[in-house]
């Protein structure tokens, strides 16, 4: 789910930014520092769309940095567990089948893939029902429920179901959907 | 799902009952030896309530103390739930018998129940319960996070991209990959014409005690029908009576500011 949060951090400036352009200075590093970053708390750091305030800036003994304070406002998308996506399938094997949401990677283990859908090997793996109407291959459409989460540094890694009443493929041009 | 827990509760009815059982046994060994406390679980074995009783006994202690203990309880769930069920039919078979105890034990009915704690009808307890706390989990992220819908966080993002290739003649500057996957997808979620439509409608709801985080959602799977949205948000299910109505209409005039996609 994306949300818009207000955030603060302290940017650290090297003296040689310093003159009249060191608003946009700053705000080009907090775009750069921050946008794409991962946290557990907010998720993806999308894109910041305002910035609130930068405070006054204080000289970092030693150094010659000046540290500011800033206050800005982001979007932010963090997948939920319990939360419904629809996720595009990058990979299927015969353990199940990945999914991307965005920036987010969804696993899908074969115990949460409806019991009546069977992996198929071949150049085009594949999961599908046994009368062949419903098929789960790369590119597919699903929609998927998270029932798991776990955040690293740069990435998001969800575990889903489809095992569920109204999940599944969404848009597969063979289903009967 | 509904029939799931249906049988769930039914198996809880069951062990109670074989609780009942195994605690008259246990408050009889209690008479013989009365400050045996603690051994007193080892000693009837064989019965699975007995090995709730152990469960029991770490998780009130545990469960708080540690966010493991309870996050191994949440992962451990599926296989929790399948062993309720296992149980349920075991006790199925000791029922008759232990049916005969329900009359008899007055007092050891509150051991019983306080047997009954323990953490399989818990964790049974915590499946469908789970989507709720999560829900509402992060409606306690900062006060100033507000949800947006993904046809709102298109319409933002759009803007912003617009924005940045005018501001960038830099070459040097460009997005992250993630902003590029974020704006692919979110245009992959829309399904309204415009965001402040479907928000209009959805807000609605709010009157009705469906959370930000259950609007949201609502609004990104564009459901159908009433069913979908109860099968897909179980944690609405608990005021039915009052929000199905209300949902009712907010899908009938969603259906109309959808985009012909």
């Amino acid at each position: 789910m994306f949300f818009h949060i207000t955030l603060e951090r302290n940017m650290q400036l090297h003296p040689r930014h310093f003159g009249p352009h060191l608003r946009e200075k700053l705000v080009a590093k907090l775009m750069k520092d921050v946008e794409g970053t991962c946290s557990g708390r907010h998720g993806f750091v999308v894109a910041i769309t305002n910035v609130e305030d930068i405070g006054k800036g204080l000289i970092r003994e030693g150094t010659g940095f000046v540290t500011f304070p800033v206050k800005y406002q982001c979007v932010a998308f963090r997948p939920f567990k319990g939360e419904i996506l629809e996720a595009v399938v990058t990979m299927v094997n015969k353990m199940g089948f990945f999914a991307e949401a965005g920036p987010v990677q969804i696993f899908v283990s074969n115990h949460l893939i409806p019991d009546d859908m069977e992996f198929q090997s071949g150049d085009m793996p594949n999961y599908t029902t046994s009368d062949g109407s419903v098929k789960i291959q790369k590119d597919s459409e699903v929609r998927l429920k998270i029932i798991g989460t776990r955040v690293d540094a740069t990435e998001i890694f969800c575990i889903g179901t489809i095992k569920d009443d109204f999940l599944g493929v969404i848009n597969d041009p063979g289903a009967a959907s | 799902m509904v029939e799931k827990g249906d049988k769930n509760f039914s198996s809880d009815k069951g062990k109670t009952a074989s609780k009942l059982a195994a605690s008259k046994e246990e408050s009889l060994k209690g008479k013989d030896s009365a400050p045996v406390n603690k051994t007193r679980h080892i000693q009837v074995d064989s019965s699975d309530s007995e090995y709730e009783g152990f469960v029991d006994e770490r998780s009130p202690a545990s469960a708080k103390a540690s966010g493991k203990a309870s996050s191994d309880l949440k992962s451990g769930k599926k296989k929790v739930s399948f062993e309720s069920l296992k149980t349920g039919r075991k006790t199925s078979f000791e029922t008759p018998a232990a049916k005969g105890d329900w009359g008899k034990g007055g007092k050891d009915f509150n051991a019983g129940k306080a047997g009954g704690k323990g953490s399989l009808p818990q964790a049974t307890a915590v499946k469908p319960r789970l989507t709720e706390i999560e829900l509402k989990l992060e409606l306690e992220l900062p006060k100033n996070a507000r949800l947006l819908m993904d046809c709102e966080a298109a319409e933002i993002l759009q803007e912003i991209e617009e924005h940045k290739t005018i501001l960038s003649e830099d070459p040097k500057v460009k997005f992250p990959e993630s902003f590029n996957k974020v704006l692919q997808y979110t245009k992959f979620g829309g399904h309204y014409i415009n965001s402040q439509s479907a928000r209009k409608v959805l807000e609605t709801l709010k009157i009705n005690g469906v959370n930000d985080g259950e609007i949201c959602m609502i609004g990104n799977i564009c459901p159908e029908t009433v069913e979908e949205v109860y099968a897909l948000l179980p944690s609405l299910k608990a005021n039915k009576h009052k929000n199905e109505g209300p949902i009712r209409e907010v899908l009938a005039s969603l259906a109309k500011v959808k985009s012909s996609k």
